[in-house]
């Protein structure tokens, strides 16, 4: 940790001259046109409540909405200048591939081959997601390897798609696994009985869990079998706009980690003592000039959004609410919907508080 | 004129000139493109090419006609979608052509209630959109039928759910192969007897009980012998277990439902092209067949068919067509065919868009085509011999 400190010290202070000089930065054709045209292009789920998710009066809402929203406070100053685009399973990759939009927040897997082939870069993380099923009560099954001879409804082109298929062949046990074009027509499909089951990420689960007819009746298995850690997309190319997008994230997990938030955030930018937290807010340093935004960029994020932990409250305490029946035991504080991780990567010891358990140190911002 | 001067003005070279120069351009066009999208692909860090098709699918698929397994690569996992295709619109386009027929016929028909409600049909189905009746047919499939546990048995052997109707497979071929040939013989004779009875009742005007011999050879020989293929085939008998019955072949719901919705509907625009056709036989045409003595039944298979068939084939194939387009939207209730599968999990999988749309595009032309030749050449063979 120290020595990734010094050199992100160093790479800083040797930066530094040369952006108070003349501002000379890389050119960033993302930030020019989203600086034109005034809003931000945000790729969202079609509908998930948590993630995103419109409600009647066509107000959108939830943590991946909330990163949408922190971008746009932190590029254009004003955090409700975005406009939405909903995406499908298959359409998300296109849409973000040909510029129609200029990040994909969309509960979106980090996967290697994604990276890989699909000319895609992963700025982070803003959820651990962990693959696991909805069965109807009465069938009796508790464990997803009680799934022996099921039908499984899933989205087709889904991480769940392709995990449930070797973890069960890995198994030797028999699925039929079933693939419709959206979501919502593989859960309508397990609703009107056609499958055992349908599989999609806990906190996915937990939020489609009200398009059911009758959602006392089904369980939601808290056993995971894949750990899908899930965060905002870029495109390959424009190295300026992505690290916008990156630290726009970090920026709002460190804001957790130092007790900034969307109340106290006036006073601690005026009184603060912190160096940290005076050059997180932009009361010293030049850091957001460095990316060609304002330097109280961070500032405008948590004022008009709030830190990672306000966000994700916001968007989950109604998981709490509503009852998550087995899955909530034993979870931590934020964790409504997740469960101990058995491998741990990190130190992450759970899904969401993962984010608060890891070491991070690294996100903060280094003496200059 | 000068010989240059005549060369440029001859005809046969301008007219060569110009082919030459448009295939050139259109030539010149696509590879632009081509490579346009090669490096624009290359540059976005999109990967191109066509290795994936060699890749391991990992892929599940519920309605399988293929050897194909999640271990198999995408090429056999496309030839799988590709096969479950062709499929579902050849079922669907005969389904449709039986009931297009019927629907048609009756709509002429003298009988009041009958040919009403043929028009009804005809005009209810034609104004909705055919997504919705797939949908409709789907659930309605779906919600006719009870769970595995509670399964309707056929016989114990066959057992129909909302899980599909689960049948038996032999666990081995070889007698029905003997069965098959000894059929394909029986049928063969029964063939040559009724030429040879032919020549001898043009000859002789003696008749011959082909009625008795056809039952026999055609139908009471093969049976027996499919029926001893039955009993001596070890049968794969499916069992409920846990969640599912086990062993067997699944004809899943989203077969049925996709081949229900798409024959109903084309149904209702065959019946129109039937209606046509019959109405384009002139009026002299069935008086003179009346006139000759023949029944209705005689006149409506000897004369309007026949001439009937030459108006309706052109818009009979573009019918075709649409059925073997339309089964792609098998994909919204997780039927896996072609769209679904290629272009929904193998795209995802691979991210190789370009790619994978154009060879999709690729197929549904080829089958299309392919559609299109059969028809023309049958058309070629009812349409009117001139002059």
């Amino acid at each position: 940790m120290f020595i990734r400190r010094v050199v992100l010290g160093a790479a800083v202070t040797s930066l530094l001259p040369v952006a108070s000089l003349a501002q000379q930065l890389a050119p960033s054709p993302t930030l020019d046109a989203i600086k034109a045209r005034g809003h931000v292009e945000c790729g969202v789920h079609l509908g998930l409540p948590g993630f995103s998710f419109a409600n009647d009066k066509g107000e959108w809402s939830g943590i991946d909405v909330d990163y949408c929203r922190a971008v746009a406070a932190a590029v254009l100053g004003d955090a409700g200048k975005v406009k939405y685009t909903p995406t499908s399973v298959q359409q998300r990759w296109p849409v973000l591939q040909s510029g129609q939009v200029d990040l994909l927040s969309r509960n979106t897997t980090i996967t290697f081959s994604r990276n890989a082939s699909l000319g895609v870069n992963f700025q982070g993380i803003n959820f651990y997601e962990g693959q696991t099923f909805v069965v109807r009560a009465k069938a009796g099954a508790k464990e997803p390897k009680d799934l022996d001879g099921a039908t499984i409804c899933v989205a087709a082109g889904s991480t769940e798609e392709k995990t449930a298929a070797d973890w069960y062949a890995e198994r030797k046990l028999k699925v039929t696994i079933i693939n419709f074009q959206k979501n919502d027509d593989a859960i309508a499909a397990y609703d009107a009985g056609r499958c055992d089951a349908y599989t999609a990420g806990l906190g996915a689960l937990a939020g489609q869990r009200i398009k059911l007819k009758e959602t006392g009746e089904h369980l939601i298995m808290t056993e995971t079998i894949s750990n899908d850690p899930q965060g905002p997309v870029t495109r390959w190319g424009d190295e300026r706009w992505q690290a916008v997008v990156r630290w726009t994230l970090n920026g709002t997990i460190a804001a957790e980690a130092l007790g900034v938030t969307s109340r106290n955030v006036d006073e601690m930018k005026a009184k603060s003592t912190n160096a940290e937290v005076r050059r997180l807010l932009g009361v010293e340093g030049n850091f957001g000039q460095l990316l060609g935004l304002s330097n109280d960029w961070i500032y405008q994020v948590i004022k008009q959004v709030g830190n990672y932990g306000e966000s994700y409250e916001r968007t989950w305490a109604w998981a709490r609410r509503s009852s998550l029946p087995a899955a909530r035991t034993s979870c931590g504080r934020r964790v409504d919907c997740c469960t101990p991780r058995r491998s741990s990567e990190s130190g992450i010891r759970d899904q969401v508080s993962g984010i608060r358990c890891r070491d991070s140190s690294f996100l903060l911002i280094p003496d200059p | 004129m000068s010989p240059v001067l005549a060369f440029v003005n001859n005809r046969r070279v301008r007219d060569v000139f110009w082919q030459i120069a448009v295939c050139a351009t259109a030539a010149g066009l696509i590879a632009y493109f081509v490579r346009n999208a090669s490096d624009n692909m290359a540059k976005a860090g999109i990967a191109s090419g066509f290795d994936f098709l060699g890749r391991t699918s990992g892929i599940e698929l519920p309605f399988l006609l293929t050897r194909y397994t999640p271990q198999s690569t995408i090429l056999e996992l496309l030839w799988a979608a590709v096969v479950n295709t062709m499929t579902v619109a050849l079922v669907a386009i005969l389904a449709a052509t039986l009931l297009g027929f019927a629907l048609g016929i009756a709509r002429l028909s003298r009988n009041w209630l009958l040919s009403n409600l043929a028009g009804a049909y005809v005009e209810v189905v034609r104004n909705i959109p055919v997504l919705f009746f797939v949908l409709f047919w789907y659930f309605a499939v779906i919600a006719a039928l009870p769970g595995p546990r509670e399964a309707i048995g056929i016989f114990a052997v066959a057992f129909l759910s909302n899980r599909g109707l689960t049948v038996p497979t032999p666990q081995a071929a070889g007698a029905f192969s003997l069965a098959a040939l000894d059929s394909v013989i029986c049928v063969g004779a029964q063939i040559a007897i009724a030429a040879w009875a032919r020549r001898r009742r043009e000859r002789t005007s003696r008749g011959f009980p082909l009625w008795s011999s056809g039952a026999v050879l055609v139908a009471g020989v093969p049976l027996l012998a499919f029926a001893a293929a039955v009993a001596a085939t070890p049968w794969d008998i499916p069992v409920l277990r846990g969640f599912n019955y086990r062993g067997g072949f699944v004809l899943i719901p989203e077969f049925v439902a996709l081949v229900a919705a798409l024959a109903t509907y084309a149904a209702a625009f065959i019946a129109e092209i039937v209606r046509g056709g019959i109405l384009a036989v002139p009026k002299g045409q069935l008086e003179a067949a009346r006139a000759l003595g023949l029944g209705p039944g005689q006149v409506l298979r000897l004369v309007v068919i026949p001439q009937a068939l030459r108006v309706m084939v052109p818009p009979l194939t573009s019918q075709y067509l649409n059925v073997l387009k339309n089964s792609s939207l098998g994909a919204a209730i997780g039927f896996p065919e072609l769209m679904n599968v290629f272009v929904g999990s193998a795209l995802n999988i691979t991210g190789q868009a370009v790619e994978i749309i154009a060879i999709t595009l690729g197929i549904y032309l080829a089958i299309g085509l392919a559609v299109s030749a059969l028809m023309n050449w049958y058309n070629a063979r009812v349409a009117l011999v001139t002059q």
